[in-house]
């Protein structure tokens, strides 16, 4: 019992030291001569225009979660598809169950505008 | 696999998808008609409910199982249900609430609980449990321009979100110590192995999860402001429907598979009861807002409730049931009541309830019947609910002494809860009223309330039958 600890914390002291120890070194042994250039944001290639910390449209959260129903949509019916062949005629009613709820949802967003980009 | 078992569940379900659809395509305007389909459509899953009555069976792997005691909440919910919709007709008009997303989620919640009370399986309980409560959450804040709504949501979500981790974390614990979800299997494991820290600390964990559903004290600090802020229709379902699936999850789980672990909670389930009546009470008397008043008058209602389960007999439990129908009924009534008040008044400050006897006589008394109802007071049905319930522990504290003084905790704390109901009535009946104007109450709201009050009065008056079909399903609990 005591050994397959000893085992662990020795695992855990080396890994801390493996993030540790190179830090220190190049804290050690780099040079160090900034410039403007050098301190500046770098964010994908492009300078901000603005502040960063802008409020999002609401609309990106009704996108979001469109987009997330679909995603899982896809996550059930792939295991659905693989295992199709074992599963029988109650899983082909069951997914079509599934995706007729899916597609109420799609009715929903659609008629209440959440697809409009107003 | 017997879908049969799933059939009110499923007709429900189904029922809430109708209702968006229709939804959909009805043009502006011709919205109220929604609230009557949902009504009229309840009566498939409770003719569904009634044709399970009677059977005894366990299907889907174990996970679902259809007896009297989940026959029992069905129609129970069922029942609260369709006074939630009938009360919502004038409410969401008036509040221009989305009437199709609103009763659908009515009818989700409602189908939600009916799993609470069907599942006897640890994964299965938490999504019903979460179904049921994230459609609470979007009603609570279902009130789109008006602050106090959202922030009752919010509150709720953020709160319910903390109980469910400490409530998945006991599943954990206990599921690692057991090797086994299903609850039966659980018991007989605790059993073999015996009752070790751990498990105590995944009961406890169970317990504070479930405690917050229903607002049990220390687990009670949402009640007050989800109540204030949320839809009144709403706050009466949350009141008593999701408190009474809360207790339907906590009888099964811990009269089965902790059964083992008796001498672990009831000890605690005592001091919880005996805190949370005491504490609902006197915090109760200070309001001045009849919402937060009832908020905390169903802290100490529970309170009352968990007594039964300190007792841990088939007599306290039956007990239990007949008190939650009663209390369900009552509470409905009483909110109803206010719903009629608040739209005409458009207050829900006590303050203003003076000489409202005199400007709508027959609300008055509504109301003040469900107030002495849930006071305890013969003939209506709180008092022979809590007469049944305290007889039943008071008979379990042969065998366990400390059961004579929660008996006696819980009448000193009814003596004290009289007095804040009696407050509103005597405001209605001898307060001196601003205007003299008669208020209009709405029809629906007044079938509502009749059905509500005449249910409180024959429970109260000829109980037999449903202390009858209440014993029948303790049973089924301690075979």
């Amino acid at each position: 019992m005591l050994t397959a600890y000893g085992y662990i914390a020795i695992f855990l002291v080396i890994a801390i030291g493996f993030g540790i120890v190179p830090l220190i070194i190049s804290l050690r042994e780099r040079q160090t001569r900034p410039d403007p250039v050098k301190l500046s944001t770098y964010e994908c290639g492009v300078e901000t225009i603005g502040p960063t910390w802008v409020q999002f449209r609401v609309g990106f959260y009704l996108y979001a979660l469109v987009f997330v129903i679909f995603d899982v949509e896809t996550v059930f019916l792939y295991p659905w598809a693989v295992a199709y062949g074992k599963l029988g005629l109650y899983a082909l009613v069951e997914m079509f169950v599934f995706v007729l709820l899916l597609a109420v949802g799609l009715a929903y967003a659609w008629r209440k505008r959440a697809l409009v980009w107003k | 696999m017997n879908l049969n078992l799933l059939l009110p569940e499923i007709s429900l379900c189904v029922l809430a998808v109708v209702l968006i659809v229709i939804d959909l395509l009805l043009p502006q305007g011709r919205k109220s008609i929604l609230g009557y389909i949902a009504l009229v459509g309840l009566a498939f899953p409770a003719v569904f409910t009634l044709s399970l009555a009677g059977v005894q069976q366990v299907s889907f792997s174990g996970a679902l199982v259809v007896d009297q005691v989940s026959v029992f909440f069905k129609l129970l919910f069922l029942i609260a249900a369709a006074l939630v919709i009938l009360s919502s007709f004038d409410y969401t008009r008036r509040l221009s609430i989305l009437q199709g997303e609103y009763y659908a989620l009515v009818l989700f919640a409602t189908s939600g609980m009916m799993l609470m009370a069907s599942t006897r399986e640890l994964i299965s309980i938490y999504i019903a449990l979460e179904f049921t409560s994230i459609t609470l959450y979007v009603l609570a804040a279902s009130i789109r321009n008006d602050a106090k709504s959202s922030e009752a949501g919010l509150k709720y979500l953020l709160l319910g979100a903390l109980s469910s981790g400490a409530l998945l974390y006991g599943m954990a614990l206990t599921f690692g110590l057991t090797g086994s979800t299903v609850l039966n299997d659980i018991a007989s494991a605790l059993a073999q192995r015996g009752i070790s820290a751990a498990a105590v600390l995944g009961l406890v964990f169970i317990a504070a999860g479930f405690g917050f559903k229903i607002a049990t004290v220390p687990f009670h600090m949402w009640a007050p402001d989800v109540y204030e802020g949320a839809p009144t229709p709403i706050t009466a379902f949350l009141s008593v429907a999701s408190k009474a699936a809360g207790f339907a999850l906590v009888l099964r789980v811990f009269l089965t598979a902790f059964e083992p672990a008796e001498k672990t909670w009831l000890p605690l389930f005592m001091v919880l009861a005996a805190v949370t009546m005491t504490l609902g009470n006197f915090v109760a008397i200070r309001q001045t807002n009849i919402k937060r008043m009832l908020a905390y008058s169903s802290i100490a209602h529970a309170g009352y409730v968990l007594t039964g389960l300190a007792a841990a007999t088939a007599g306290a439990t039956s007990g239990m049931l007949v008190y939650l129908l009663a209390y369900t009924l009552t509470n409905l009534g009483a909110f109803i009541a206010i719903i009629a008040f608040s739209g005409q008044v458009g207050s829900d400050q006590i303050e203003d309830y003076n000489g409202l006897s005199r400007r709508a006589p027959v609300v008055s008394l509504g109301l003040a019947i469900c107030l002495l109802s849930l006071a305890g007071v013969p003939p209506m049905a709180g008092f022979i609910s809590k007469v049944y319930l305290f007889a039943a522990v008071f008979d379990a504290a042969a065998k366990n002494s400390g059961l004579y003084y929660l008996v006696v905790i819980a009448l000193l704390n009814s003596a004290v809860s009289i007095f804040y109901y009696l407050r509103v009535v005597k405001a209605m009946y001898f307060g001196p009223a601003a205007t003299e104007e008669s208020l209009h109450t709405a029809f629906s709201l007044r079938v509502a309330l009749s059905a509500a009050v005449a249910g409180v009065l024959i429970v109260g008056i000829y109980p037999t039958p449903v202390m009858q079909a209440a014993s029948v399903a303790a049973q089924v609990l301690f075979h």
